[in-house]
């Protein structure tokens, strides 16, 4: 039998929990064999002209302080195992942010011998971000709609959300 | 140095030479000569070797290529060696030219060619769980030799 006020401190503290963690989303970026064009987009996402810190993303060294996973690259059969094991040592709650068309199905890799053909391959992906390479406006809009689908439904307890697409031709809502 | 350096330097030892372009000379080079070949164009000091690369000319015709690259400033000379694809093995110009290592190793693990006495004949490229046997950029690769897990 539940106390109200129990089940008013627990919401209040979920909110708070939800709160925080869209506000300080640390990431991660690693690179599963890209050309590195979209792993120098996301850098200068970054810097101070295009400004992800506003969204209080920091990037982290470690997998274990993060909380997305930024991957860009087809995924080649030697990264594979690294991706992996990066990913389950990333703490729950953990979102992937897949950047660039190669990380979405192998782009101009997909079919060659010695790649997965986009991360959805090896783990599961919460947002697309296409393009190649994407620029930034398109790579900030699409980890605004991650954090955004999280605020919306409370998504934070279960991950189940269809995946979320940017596009800078998209008017941002 | 120019083309027309390199060509009496070739001509003892190729069967056939060709201009496709200004300022490239093919020169086919039975397997027998290759050694031949490349150690004039070393004396002479003409150019550099800059890539060993291999053709596969398919199944039916039966035959690969390798083909050695050298380059003068503009000018690029290429030694066209034919070799049956029953029978795919090279001499190894290691004892000529030592920094060709990584060539050959690419050669033997990407087309499945024997190049004799090469060093080192470990993988270079291709992962650890790579099957034997297969070889990818062969004409008749397919992706399913690959592995089982292989999404590609």
């Amino acid at each position: 039998m539940n106390n109200p006020l129990e089940n008013t401190w627990q919401s209040v503290m979920d909110q708070l929990k939800t709160w925080a963690r869209i506000n300080s989303p640390w990431a991660i970026h690693f690179n599963s064999g890209s050309c590195n064009g979209c792993d120098i987009e996301i850098l200068a996402t970054l810097t101070p002209r295009y400004d992800m810190e506003r969204f209080g993303v920091k990037l982290q060294g470690s997998p274990r302080h993060a909380d997305i996973l930024i991957c860009t690259g087809p995924v080649t059969r030697q990264a594979r195992e690294r991706l992996i094991r990066i990913y389950e040592q990333m703490p729950e709650p953990k979102f992937v942010v897949a950047v660039g068309s190669c990380a979405l199905t192998g782009g101009a890799f997909q079919g060659c011998y010695n790649v997965m053909g986009g991360i959805d391959q090896v783990i599961p992906v919460d947002a697309y971000i296409p393009g190649c390479p994407p620029r930034p406006e398109a790579i900030i809009d699409g980890l605004v709609k991650l954090l955004g689908s999280l605020k919306a439904d409370g998504a934070l307890e279960q991950a189940s959300e269809p995946p979320l697409v940017a596009s800078v031709l998209e008017p941002s809502s | 140095m120019t083309i027309e350096a390199a060509t009496p330097l070739l001509t003892t030892w190729a069967t056939d030479t060709a201009q496709p372009e200004p300022g490239r000379l093919d020169a086919v080079v039975p397997r027998e000569n290759l050694l031949a070949a490349v150690q004039s164009l070393v004396d002479a000091r003409w150019g550099y070797l800059a890539a060993i690369t291999g053709l596969d000319q398919g199944v039916e015709a039966g035959m690969f290529e390798v083909l050695y690259h050298f380059c003068s400033e503009a000018a690029v000379v290429t030694l066209r060696v034919p070799v049956p694809r029953d029978d795919a093995r090279v001499p190894s110009v290691y004892a000529i030219i030592p920094s060709v290592s990584f060539y050959e190793r690419e050669l033997m693990e990407m087309f499945g060619i024997e190049v004799e006495g090469t060093p080192n004949s470990d993988r270079l490229f291709l992962p650890d769980d790579w099957p034997a046997g297969v070889y990818p950029l062969r004409k008749d690769f397919e992706m399913k030799d690959a592995g089982a897990d292989h999404a590609g």
